[in-house]
């Protein structure tokens, strides 16, 4: 691979100091003509962090709207970015109430009713994932500990798994094979590659037989195929290229192993896979199972916190716990921030759109309206506190936010499953145009 | 023939009647159900004259209703019994004459398999004895649950990802069970107590605790394993000899409820081949030598464990704190040595010299049951022969490419379940001998092998292949066995002697009796009660400290699994589950339930309870637990899920616009008084006065499923142990209520008896019918005629376990075709 004529050392990301050289395939093969039309060489990158139980209302949504408006317990932590967040109140899905519909919040569309939607209930990462994710090694990339919450979904509405470990997600993302494993690797990718190939064959002759009925599984089945085979054409690409090096121990030097340092761990690679281009699309879960009893102050579980019958001691430890996930978001949005974008103007926060929420408004009632929502960064005029409400006093459907959203990465929508119209957050100009393919 | 009379009969009665039926209904129903804004949002005039498919529910839901005696409500009712019967009637035959007339098609979409299908189809194919201990299938995607069930066919969806993973897991498991290249050597490892080594499996111990001495080690608990330094993971596929010198040590010193472990129970060694588990009994005395003769794959892990549930009753539950047991007993029992340690030992301590009684001055005088463990020796890999008997039995003594037709035939039939597959198989021969000449014969024919596991005609259940006896043979395995169909069944089914009741009866009884339906005698009951919900919301572990220290969780999914299992094997009356007088129980459900006469021990042993609030699904901890909060029981939440999975009733969820009180713990006011306003407000009482009645019956259960009299004393300020003492609040309990019809209870033995009465058996019988064909097919019943076929035909043996599963297995809807007519004869 050709070295980048922009690299420059940088110290932001904690770990072992490498050089990053950007993974992306338009960088490897780009000409230096076309790297220097910068701004818009720049990638846009898309941080999703979610949890199951929504937040505890009063700690988290402020009590003035606009600008100058109080930080809240919940989200003191991010205080140093308020000008550059944006926080929306009285949106929803349109959702009854009960878990398990949390698991629409990217796309506002529940598994059991996706049939009636042309993307069933694609998430927005996958959406976005899809246009963004040709050039780069890893089209979106989940995180979470112990167990996911069902955030990301694919265009067959089946949900993603999550890397539960950060050491597998380490060696997803960083671990280099040694030249005789990438040799053990290529030959398996064809085996498997063969493999396909014959079932593919098997299987038209079953699909010419088979009733009306079965079409639509075998349809399925058909897509996850081909899907399969362009993968596999693309890993054995991949196979040959090194990815980064990252150093990830100090999150493990301490014999403790605690939340907040594998929470940290996941946000730091994340944080570098975006800065070297491996990935542009990340979502980070915050588990429902999780024992958050590290976090000071909590001793029960997250879902019990959350019916705390408004006892005022468990009341607290609910808030620590989602004091906790706003400063892990906190933390890895400072870091982005430090760092100048590698290729492009202002940080890389400035060029990564985040989205802080959850499907549920707050586990205590059960409640699906109202849901806790954050954007920030991504090279937004950011809003501060925003009543989403219309004139008719009706909550905002969270999907014009994600048409929004959708417009920013260039994917020129106007509608989104359940959306009514656009949410008015406007970027600058010159970002306008971030997709733009390399010719 | 009887049913077309049957039917002509009953349009001839229909004709006659429809318009003196439809003025009943004007009469009784149109006051409230008419108008702009009708009770319960259902307007008289959806019904139309007859069902179409846009108003069938209304119709089913009216037929239910009247039935049920919900409507008309008793406080408005003017019906005469016979108008009622004349009413139920006339829905009721509405509803079979539009059924009929539409004839929904019958025929299943396929499914993928799940992960606990895909694991013993891959046993059964390869006829292996499960997977692999290397866990080839742990890294797959989890399966979610449909309602408890994991066959669902649209929520278990098919992706890029499943495929990608099953090409990796499906190899990993051939590639330990056919192997290539020289005979590996067999070689003796010896495991002296040195090579012995205890780890904490929370990674939470700074040093060994194992109590050492130059010939032993010790498990001290449960959160501690033992390995071999020399033999941690297995080198090399093959079958492995392995023999473990142990015994164990003070059974019986402390008291049982002091240590958790009761003294029935024998005290066991675990052995860990990856997860495979093998559990032998120790006793006191001489070492005892355990030996352990079993396949391993390359890659697996060797651990030996304590399995217990106790040792974890004092403290939070963290092992140390056991140690005070040390403390009590020898201060109750030496006095010398009680002296001694305090007068000596404990100033000469680091830490806590001031405090005698704490558990790290006496960590090393524990006397609480062990397992001791001396050496071990480990010889292997054996084969009886070279190649392994797995691998000649798949491929021959000499596999050759030039052959891969006809080897591979035999695991083709087996694996998509029927035997025309010549066609399909062409590709993957083809592909067999291209790859032979750069991998060889074995290597290329496991190629062929990986195609052929990784075809839809595999991964899929139910494709339109083969016979249609196959067809049924496949899914009558998945539905006993969640494997393939066997030879013996698929010759039975292509025979045609799984055609009537009687032979499907027959089938039944047999797998029942021989082991081979017992992955559905576990797994329905597991998915139809939903117990993977036992924990969501698990009770407080500080108000209810036995449930979460001796895992009470699991205790009582296996008492529903036990219950169930005798169930059927008795083949009992099916409402007798719900609500019948007797369980199974051991130690620890004992304290819950507070039974007095059960012996010491975890085995389960039916129980009859005789005071009228326990017995069958409605009187377990399962379902009271799972359906209550942590610190608060919800008789909402109790009702839905009495309602969806024992009444066959789906309430509608509350409208999205309204908004939900918060449960309130620091006010002293009872849920009942919080849930006034689903009495008061019209739009909640519509639905809710159908709703309540079938929770408020089980307020006397807590959130841990033990019987209170009183609501646990609320305080109004923060601190609970201040106030608790001072002034503190006892409300009682008011499990009383009454259903729309007029029918009244005072408390959980009225609302027991209730659920006998004809109706409600019926409604249970109906669900268990419902849940079943669920499992079966992976996709809900709708058919309400043929469903209701099954019922009646279910009480025509007394509603019997068994003629009932039958009875839905030989229904059109789990057969996927309707009867000849020949056969109605």
């Amino acid at each position: 691979m050709k070295k980048q004529h922009r690299r420059s050392l940088l110290k932001g990301l904690g770990g072992a100091l490498t050089l990053p050289l950007l993974e992306s395939a338009a960088n490897s093969t780009a000409d230096s003509a076309v790297a220097e039309s910068a701004p818009s060489r720049a990638p846009l990158r898309f941080l999703v962090v979610g949890n199951p139980f929504g937040m505890h209302p009063d700690n988290f949504f402020p009590e003035q709207f606009g600008k100058k408006y109080r930080s809240p317990k919940t989200l003191q932590s991010l205080d140093w970015l308020r000008d550059r967040l944006t926080i929306l109140s009285h949106t929803d899905h349109g959702m009854k109430s009960g878990h398990g519909r949390e698991v629409a919040f990217l796309s506002g569309v529940l598994p059991e009713t996706s049939a009636a939607f042309p993307e069933k209930n694609m998430s927005i990462d996958q959406l976005i994932a899809r246009r963004t994710g040709g050039d780069v090694r890893f089209p979106s990339i989940h995180t979470t500990l112990q167990r996911g919450i069902r955030m990301s979904w694919n265009a067959n509405g089946v949900d993603i798994k999550p890397f539960t470990d950060p050491q597998r997600l380490f060696d997803h993302l960083f671990l280099n094979l040694t030249e005789q494993e990438r040799q053990v690797r290529r030959q398996l990718l064809k085996r498997n590659g063969s493999v396909l190939d014959t079932v593919g064959e098997q299987f038209a002759i079953i699909r010419r037989n088979a009733s009306p009925t079965d079409q639509q599984r075998l349809d399925q089945f058909a897509t996850s195929l081909r899907e399969l085979e362009r993968n596999f054409s693309d890993r054995t690409v991949w196979v040959d290229r090194d990815k980064p090096r990252f150093d990830i121990s100090e999150h493990f030097d301490d014999s403790e192993v605690t939340i907040a340092n594998r929470y940290n761990a996941i946000f730091d690679m994340i944080g570098y896979a975006f800065q070297t281009d491996l990935t542009r699309v990340a979502t980070v879960g915050f588990s429902p199972d999780l024992s958050y009893t590290d976090v000071d102050g909590v001793t029960r579980g997250y879902h019990a916190c959350t019916h705390n019958g408004k006892k005022e001691d468990i009341v607290n430890e609910l808030v620590s716990i989602e004091s906790f996930q706003i400063s892990q978001l906190s933390r890895c949005l400072k870091k982005l921030d430090e760092i100048p974008e590698p290729d492009g103007d202002g940080s890389m926060l400035d060029h990564t759109v985040v989205l802080f929420g959850s499907g549920m408004g707050y586990g205590g009632t059960h409640s699906n309206r109202d849901l806790p929502i954050l954007v920030a960064g991504g090279g937004f005029r950011h809003l501060g506190h925003v009543d989403t409400r219309n004139a008719s006093g009706s909550n905002m459907p969270l999907c014009n936010l994600y048409v929004t959203l959708l417009q920013r990465f260039g994917i020129e929508r106007d509608q989104f499953n359940t959306s009514t119209g656009r949410f008015e957050l406007n970027f600058e100009s010159e970002h306008s145009n971030p997709t733009a393919q390399p010719s | 023939m009887k049913i077309l009379l049957g039917l002509l009969a009953l349009c001839v009665l229909v004709q006659q009647d429809v318009s003196a039926d439809i003025a009943l209904m004007k009469t009784h129903c149109s006051k409230c159900h008419s108008g702009a804004d009708p009770e319960g949002d259902f307007n008289l005039v959806e019904l139309k004259q007859t069902p179409d498919e846009d108003n069938l529910e209304d119709w089913i839901q009216s037929l239910e209703k009247v039935k049920s005696g919900d409507m008309p409500p008793a406080d408005e009712n003017r019906m005469s019994t016979a108008e009622r019967q004349q009413l139920i009637q006339f829905l009721r035959h509405r509803v079979l004459l539009h059924e009929e007339r539409v004839r929904r098609p019958l025929r299943i979409p396929p499914r993928r398999m799940n992960n606990r299908e895909l694991a013993n189809s891959l046993r059964d194919v390869l006829m292996i004895e499960d997977v692999g201990t290397q866990q080839p299938l742990a890294m797959l995607l989890g399966d979610n649950l449909y309602k408890g069930f994991d066959t669902h066919g649209e929520t278990l969806g098919f992706s890029e990802y499943h495929l990608d993973q099953y090409v990796t897991a499906i190899r990993n498991v051939l590639d330990a069970t056919i192997l290539v290249g020289d005979r590996p050597a067999t070689r003796f490892y010896d495991v002296p107590t040195a090579k012995l080594a205890i780890a904490d499996t929370s990674n939470r111990a700074r040093s060994e605790q194992a109590n050492r001495t130059a010939t032993s080690i010790e498990l001290l608990d449960l959160k501690k394993f033992a390995y071999f330094t020399n033999f941690k993971t297995v080198p090399t596929s093959g079958r492995y000899r392995i023999k473990i010198r142990a015994v164990a040590v003070d059974r019986h010193v402390y008291d049982s409820e002091e240590t958790g472990i009761y003294d029935g129970d024998p005290l066991q060694l675990r052995v860990h081949l990856g997860d495979r588990v093998r559990d032998f009994d120790l006793v006191e005395g001489e070492p005892q030598e355990l030996v352990l003769d079993e396949w391993l794959a390359a890659g697996t892990d060797l651990r030996l464990t304590y399995p217990t549930d106790g040792l974890r009753l004092r403290g939070n539950g963290n092992f140390k704190f056991q140690y005070r047991i040390a403390h009590d007993y020898i201060k109750a029992n030496d006095p010398e040595l009680y002296r001694r340690v305090v007068t000596e030992e404990v100033p000469r301590s680091k830490t806590r010299r001031d405090n005698p009684e704490h558990w790290v001055h006496w960590t090393g005088y524990w006397q609480g049951p062990r397992p001791r463990l001396f050496s071990a020796t480990v010889e292997g890999p054996f084969y009886a022969a070279w190649p392994p008997q797995r691998q000649t039995a798949l491929l021959g003594i000499a596999p050759d490419a030039a052959n891969a037709a006809e080897i591979l035939k035999p695991i083709a039939r087996r694996a998509w379940r029927h035997d025309q597959v010549d066609e399909q198989l062409a590709p993957i021969v083809k592909l067999v001998q291209t790859q032979a000449e750069t991998l060889g014969d074995v290597e290329s024919l496991k190629e062929g092998i990986l195609a052929i596991l990784v075809s839809p005609s595999f991964l899929l259940i139910n494709p339109d292949e083969g016979t249609p006896e196959d067809r049924f043979a496949t899914k009558l395995s998945y539905f006993l066995s969640s494997t393939v169909p066997n030879q013996r069944l698929r010759a039975a089914s292509n025979a045609g002697k799984l055609d009537s009741f009687d032979e499907v009866r027959g089938e039944l009884q047999r797998q029942i009796a021989d082991g081979g339906a017992d992955e559905l005698l576990r797994e329905f009951p597991r998915a139809w009660l939903q117990l993977d919900r036992i924990n969501f919301m698990a009770p407080d572990p500080e108000r209810y400290p036995l449930y979460e220290k001796k895992s009470i969780n699991e205790d009582m999914v296996n008492e529903v699994l036990h219950f169930f299992r005798h169930a059927v094997r008795e083949n009992r009356p099916v409402p007798e589950m719900l609500a019948g007088d007797d369980s199974f129980v051991n130690a620890d459900l004992a304290k819950i339930y507070e039974l007095d006469g059960v012996a010491n021990d975890s085995i389960f042993r039916q129980h009859t309870f005789t005071d009228g609030r326990r017995g069958g699904f409605l009187g377990m901890g399962a379902f009271l637990t799972l359906t209550a909060d942590s610190l608060g029981t919800s008789p909402i939440h109790r009702a839905v899920y009495v309602m969806e999975n024992f009444m066959g009733i789906e309430p509608s969820p509350p409208p999205a616009d309204v908004k939900i009180e918060e449960p309130d713990v620091r006010s002293a006011t009872t849920i009942r008084e919080v849930l006034q306003a689903h009495q008061s407000d019209r739009s909640c009482a519509a639905c809710h006065q159908a709703i309540d009645p079938f929770g408020y019956a089980f307020e006397n259960f807590d959130p841990a499923g033990a019987w209170r009299d009183h609501y646990q004393p609320v305080s109004t300020g923060s601190n609970d142990n201040t106030m608790r003492k001072s002034n503190a609040v006892v409300i009682p309990i008011d499990a009383s209520a009454s259903f729309m019809s007029g029918a009244e209870y005072s408390d959980i033995v009225g609302f027991r008896k209730m659920m006998k009465t004809r109706t409600n058996q019926e409604r249970f019988v109906r669900c268990f019918v419902s849940k079943l064909l669920l499992y079966a097919n992976g996709i809900e019943a709708e058919d309400y005629s043929a469903v209701d076929a099954i019922v009646k035909e279910s009480s025509r043996h007394e509603y019997r376990i068994i003629e009932t599963i039958a009875a839905v297995i030989d229904s059109p809807l789990f057969r996927e075709a309707r009867p000849a007519v020949a056969r109605s004869e």
